[in-house]
């Protein structure tokens, strides 16, 4: 993960959060599955799930969360948290896949002296597909 | 458009269902392995005492752990999809749409969660492949003091 950040650092709209690359693969998927007891058959039935038009058994929309959230927490490391966490998947991904999440910043808000920043932040496929996007916000903590 | 829900089905809307847990070192350390984080706040007690925390705690999406209801695999649809989007529509296929997360308590080991979940909303929209079924779903995630730790609104997409 490039770009971390410290608790006094200003962010500039604009800023770019770096990258952060996660590849999910079967074992992942049936793990997170298993975590959430989510037992639902597209998750670890290639049958099921291409008989349902999917291109394979897909990640979890809360893994995709999960690895949303994870970019955000390495950027701010100790100095915050991640408070808000908006997301939405446009196309399936599966195992095998390299999923990359980029952000930018795109407001700070000051709040019950509290830095909040928001950021818009992307998950894109190793074929430049956009596989979920939505808005991030981390709380940072006052020293 | 009009909504295509049939009035059982919008019946289900506000029917809260509650449930309760409580955190363990184990859940914490499984949820971090699934979601591949190998940040040692997780898993190491040494180190975590050492961070503004004091003590493990939970990642953010924690709660995704407890949100599902546990009920018994007879009680699933065929599919084995949630109960939380099985509501009485002619849908059948079912994938993840998105998610609003809220975060505010992070829960530590022996903390108690109390999970209060709802249906918020359901409505239909036009596709490119023909009528799609939305289901809001709400959870809330109280801890062992009736703080509002973390709060989930879901959607869920279903097919024809």
């Amino acid at each position: 993960m490039e770009n971390c950040l410290h608790v006094e650092d200003s962010v500039a709209m604009g800023t770019k959060l770096g990258k952060f690359v996660k590849k999910p693969d079967l074992k992942q998927i049936f793990m997170f599955s298993a975590i959430t007891w989510n037992r639902h058959a597209i998750h670890y039935s290639r049958e099921r799930a291409i008989s349902e038009g999917l291109p394979d058994v897909v990640v979890q929309r809360a893994l995709i969360g999960n690895f949303l959230a994870q970019f955000l927490d390495q950027w701010i490391k100790d100095v915050g948290d991640v408070q808000r966490l908006e997301w939405k998947v446009v196309r399936s991904a599966i195992p095998g896949d390299t999923l990359t999440c980029t952000g930018v910043v795109k407001k700070e808000i000051i709040e019950n002296n509290n830095k909040l920043i928001e950021c818009d932040i992307e998950m894109v496929n190793q074929r430049a597909e956009t596989i979920a996007k939505g808005v991030g916000t981390v709380r940072f903590y006052t020293r | 458009m009009e909504n295509e829900i049939s009035r059982e089905a919008l019946k289900l809307i506000g029917v809260e269902k509650q449930r309760k847990y409580v955190v363990t070192k184990k859940d914490i350390r499984r949820f971090a392995q699934a979601i591949g984080d190998p940040n040692p706040l997780y898993y190491d007690e040494v180190y975590a005492k050492t961070t503004r925390f004091e003590s493990i705690v939970a990642p953010p999406l924690f709660c995704h752990s407890v949100a599902f209801e546990d009920v018994s695999p007879e009680q699933l649809p065929p599919d084995g999809s949630p109960v939380e989007a099985d509501v009485p529509i002619p849908a059948k296929r079912m994938v993840g749409g998105g998610s609003v997360f809220e975060n505010y308590i992070r829960f530590k080991p022996g903390d108690t969660i109390v999970v209060k979940a709802k249906i918020k909303d359901l409505y239909t929209k036009q596709g490119k492949s023909g009528l799609l079924y939305f289901i809001v779903h709400e959870t809330c995630f109280y801890n062992q003091n009736n703080e509002l730790a973390a709060k989930e609104t879901a959607t869920f997409i279903k097919r024809i």
